[in-house]
């Protein structure tokens, strides 16, 4: 019976992963492309969950359009952020993006807080429906969750490498004077990148919505702390290294819960990452390596 | 009177705060591990005034060189990473001592009570300062003593050779290897320092609130300490000082009018900070500019 | 500019003190009853009530003649409130800040990680010339961490005791569900108050009154993965699952044990989540649990104070009622010690309220009289509630 315990928390764990995968994906993206921390994109993308779900309580509109809004409510608040934290900042200022980020982080959160008055808030189910396979438990709406993780990583991939928009943004995150050289417009592809993964955000943060059935200001700071170890752990840039690094740390939270307890759980959590940045600096899928 | 007392006091503290994570942002390492290391002090001083009876500054000292070698122990493993990885260490960092001391039972028993720390119910009654007869007036006295020596401790090494070699570690890495600097040193040096730093504040933080637990050192802390030198602008250690007023100050009391649009402010304030000054609000050009009005006579 | 800055600072700090004391009537003076609370983050419902309430109290005793004073003038309450944001240092300051005014009483904070610390500082024993702490007298509405007004005599609070009213739930349920003989608990790790009460509350209670315990799920206040918890329920299978936790992890546990087919035949909760976020949250999940809490509008002074507390703008819950009885109980006591809320007897006006306190056996509170135990703390009257078609309604009122 141990044995069955066991395997569904680490069923468990890896599904509720694909939460973590996707919005590690968005974080990968954003250090990826501009080499720049954005500590406010949990709380944009759950923002966007935020408005998805007021716009659909106001029109009465189907679960699944909740995605579809939050996607685009993401995308532009991506684009309010580069705006205001990262375009009129000179790009070598790390520290002062950094800050400015913070200072949206804590804005974002205040508005959320504001406009719901702290209190969680229903969300609707897009996917139900458990999969019971002999004494195991699959719950159905984080399979789904994995599914997009996978789709929205092909769409990424296909835009990075296959179309003239990817290899603008691959130019400018390799070189970004020589691409300028060759007349990439850096501020534009900037706020581009900023749209695709706010949208992308947006997109996780009402699937996340979603599996967790409630909205609150509670799951920001978790997420933005996830989702900077998943980036981490799976190589800054990689999105592949995100999603396989989603599940491990999803799996591995579960697994250490079962073990030692829930006010243990997160210190293991740590120290998998301490021994990711010890043995394999990189990260699982370590970018090609980079001019300094 | 009591008030300002009171606001002077939480300013001290916030500005060593603040100090920790400047001397160890001149270096170039982004640290948001100043959280934990103020815990690390906190528990420590604490524990030594309320369960082994030291006097305060013995017990202050001792926890600031407690949470200085774990600081040094951290420096180590920390040169292996840059950017956003030493980031993301730095939080784990502070998560696994907050999550240590959140398990963390060491209760002894004086008279009928029980004193000590206690895992999630925090540390509580650690009453030297009303015990002892300390005012809200010699608390704040007290506490700027300690600001003060440790700025100008701060402000002599910025204008020695050492403020030189940190800042040129800061700039740049390889030129300042190139140069014979043994980068090892330096930054495990400041990292010590500063944890050293952000031990004291947490040793003084334990006494004026009386009762500390883990969620009181949490990742927002750490992000605290270093908005204070980045607000402040890193050229001088007046900038970190002039953050902590406008935030304690200004944002957070002088704006309590306007109500529930303080907190809106707040982080709008900050974006806006970092767009008009990214450099700081007390960047270089402005403390040369200072500088020359206040009249410094340059032979 | 950073000189112009900290001028501009002191000079906006200085306005306010001198804004604050607004001119009376030489037959009417001001009682200003500071309160203080979290009106930011996840808590911002509580301090938004207990502000409302406080307002609404204070209204209605001035609409009906205000207080009388110690000298035969008559009083009008004047409440100020401000955000102490769930924050140690702020409410510290923030009540060094009411103390520094001519605030006779703190009422407040909402949060108990403010309250250990804020006790903390103030004197402990009344009259002692050895102890620098703080005097100010401080009325607590919400913070519920178990035994913190013996932290010092001038300390009060008006919070439930959830001992009483938890035994009472399990005797009623002994009484009249029969059936029910085994109690499964869940509760929030890293919140003092959940913590307490299922530890020293509702495990002690439910074990002496002869249900049998078979363990309890762990998790901490941000989780959003319940699996393996809603898992150890399933496996327990007891009758009772009793969650203490607050409204975003009770949800989640209760989402989650839907979702797996845990369906044990009656749930309990927190007294703190039988409030509108439970409902706002899970309505769906939470139908028919059962919580005992302090406030319903049943009473006619419920009923009032509650349509009053609208005008408000805040909604009154076990939390914020307990802030509206607050400002009655004050009116009293400073008719009754002769309080003269002049500009010159401030901290001679702090002393009487603090005695008067300290000597009251019990209070005329929304629901009944509560009474008052020697370590400053509540006894007061309660019902059980349970959730039905997204509202609480009333199921059993013990004290008919």
């Amino acid at each position: 019976m141990l044995l069955v315990d066991l395997v569904q928390s680490i069923v468990d764990g890896l599904l509720f992963g694909a939460t973590y995968a996707l919005i590690g994906i968005g974080f990968t993206l954003v250090f990826g492309v501009m080499h720049k921390i954005n500590m406010a994109y949990a709380a944009a993308s759950i923002g966007g969950a935020y408005a998805a779900l007021r716009i659909i309580t106001l029109i009465a509109g189907p679960a699944w359009a909740s995605l579809l809004i939050a996607a685009l409510a993401g995308g532009l608040f991506g684009l309010l952020i580069y705006w205001l934290c990262f375009r009129f900042i000179p790009l070598s200022n790390s520290l002062a993006t950094l800050m400015s980020t913070v200072g949206m982080f804590l804005l974002a959160e205040e508005i959320i807080v504001h406009a719901t008055d702290g209190m969680p808030q229903n969300f609707p189910v897009v996917v139900r429906g458990i999969l019971d396979i002999g004494e195991f438990m699959i719950r159905g709406d984080l399979v789904f969750v994995f599914v997009c993780a996978l789709l929205a990583m092909v769409v990424l991939l296909y835009l990075l490498y296959r179309t003239k928009l990817g290899m603008a943004t691959r130019a400018v995150s390799q070189q970004p004077i020589a691409a300028q050289l060759v007349g990439i417009r850096l501020s534009h592809i900037n706020a581009l990148t900023f749209i695709v993964t706010g949208m992308l955000g947006g997109f996780a943060g009402a699937l996340i919505g979603s599996a967790v059935g409630l909205l609150s200001p509670l799951l920001v700071v978790p997420l933005t702390i996830k989702g900077l170890i998943v980036t981490v752990i799976g190589g800054l840039g990689s999105i592949p290294g995100a999603i396989i690094a989603g599940l491990l740390v999803g799996m591995a939270e579960n697994v250490f819960q079962y073990f030692r307890g829930v006010t243990e759980r997160d210190i293991y959590v740590m120290l998998l990452l301490f021994v990711f940045l010890v043995f394999r600096p990189g990260g699982i899928f370590s970018s090609t390596a980079r001019r300094d | 009177m009591d008030f300002y007392l009171g606001l002077l006091q939480i300013m001290g503290v916030h500005t060593l705060l603040g100090l920790s994570a400047y001397v160890v942002l001149q270096t170039g390492q982004i640290t948001l591990a100043q959280a934990g290391f103020m815990a690390i002090g906190a528990y420590a001083a604490a524990m030594l005034t309320v369960l082994a009876g030291w006097p305060l500054v013995v017990a202050l000292v001792a926890g600031a060189l407690v949470a200085g070698l774990m600081a040094c122990l951290v420096g180590f493993p920390a040169l292996r990473v840059h950017g956003l990885m030493l980031v993301v260490a730095t939080i784990a960092f502070t998560e696994i001592v907050r999550l240590f001391f959140f398990n963390f039972d060491y209760q002894i028993a004086r008279g009928s009570l029980q004193v000590g720390p206690l895992g999630g119910e925090g540390f509580r009654q650690i009453r030297y300062f009303p015990e002892n007869g300390w005012t809200t007036m010699h608390v704040a006295v007290f506490i700027w003593i300690v600001v003060a020596l440790v700025m100008a401790a701060l402000w002599w090494m910025d204008r020695s050779r050492a403020g030189v070699v940190l800042r040129a570690v800061g700039e740049d890495e390889i030129a300042a290897q190139s140069c014979g600097i043994n980068l090892t040193a330096v930054k495990v040096s400041a990292m010590t320092a500063g944890g050293a730093i952000a031990g004291l504040a947490g040793g003084i933080y334990a006494h004026y609130t009386t009762h500390i637990e883990q969620t009181n050192f949490t990742i927002l802390v750490a992000t605290f300490a270093i908005a204070y030198p980045i607000l402040g602008g890193l050229s001088s250690v007046f900038g970190t000082l002039a953050a902590v007023v406008f935030i304690q100050g200004f944002l957070v009391e002088g704006l309590r009018f306007l109500g529930d649009w303080r907190n809106l402010l707040f982080g709008a304030l900050i974006v806006l900070v970092m767009n008009v000054r990214p450099s700081g609000l007390l960047d270089a050009r402005t403390t040369a500019m200072l500088r020359r009005l206040l009249g410094r006579k340059e032979g | 500019m950073t000189i112009i800055r900290l001028f501009a600072a002191s000079a906006v700090m200085a306005g306010l003190a001198m804004a604050s004391s607004a001119p009376t009537t030489a037959q009417e003076r001001e009682i200003k009853l500071s309160g203080f609370g979290a009106m930011s983050g996840v808590v911002r419902s509580f301090g938004v009530n207990s502000k409302a309430a406080l307002e609404a109290a204070a209204d209605e005793i001035n609409k009906a003649g205000g207080v009388k004073l110690g000298d035969g003038a008559k009083g009008k309450i004047v409440i100020e409130y401000f955000d102490d944001r769930c924050n140690a240092e702020e409410g510290i300051s923030v009540t060094r800040r009411i103390a520094s005014s001519p605030a006779l009483v703190g009422i407040g904070p909402t949060c108990s990680n403010v309250a250990e610390p804020l006790f903390g500082i103030l004197q402990k024993k009344a009259g002692d010339a050895g102890d620098s702490g703080l005097q100010f007298p401080i009325f607590t509405d919400v913070a519920i961490k178990g035994g913190l007004a013996q932290i010092s005599e001038w300390a009060f609070r008006n919070v439930p005791n959830e001992g009483a009213m938890y035994a009472s739930l399990f005797q009623w349920l002994k009484k009249t569900r029969p059936e029910l003989k085994s109690l499964f608990g869940g509760v929030e790790e890293d919140f003092a108050h959940s913590r307490a009460t299922w530890y020293a509350v509702m495990k002690e209670v439910a074990g002496k009154e002869g249900f049998e315990i078979k363990g309890e799920a762990k998790w901490l206040l941000a989780d959003t993965n319940f699996t393996n918890q809603a898992r150890e329920a399933r496996r327990a299978a007891a009758d009772i699952v009793a969650i203490s936790a607050h409204p975003f992890t009770t949800c989640g546990m209760l989402k989650e044990m839907a979702r797996q087919g845990v369906k044990p035949k009656l749930v309990i909760g927190l007294t703190s989540s039988s409030s509108l976020e439970t409902l706002q949250g899970c309505a769906g999940e939470a139908e028919a649990i059962i919580i005992p809490t302090s406030f319903a509008p049943v009473t006619p002074e419920a009923q009032a104070a509650a349509n009053n507390a609208a005008k408000f703008n805040g909604s009154l819950d076990l939390h914020s009622g307990a802030a509206y009885e607050i400002v009655a109980i004050l009116k009293n006591v400073i008719e009754s010690e002769g309080v003269l809320a002049k500009p010159d007897t401030v901290q001679a006006d702090r002393e009487k309220i603090r005695k008067g306190l300290a000597k009251l056996t019990e209070t005329k509170g929304l629901m009944g009289v509560s009474k008052r135990t020697p370590d400053r703390e509540a006894v007061k009257p309660f019902l059980f509630v349970h959730a039905k078609a997204g509202k609480w309604e009333v199921l059993h009122n013990p004290m008919n």
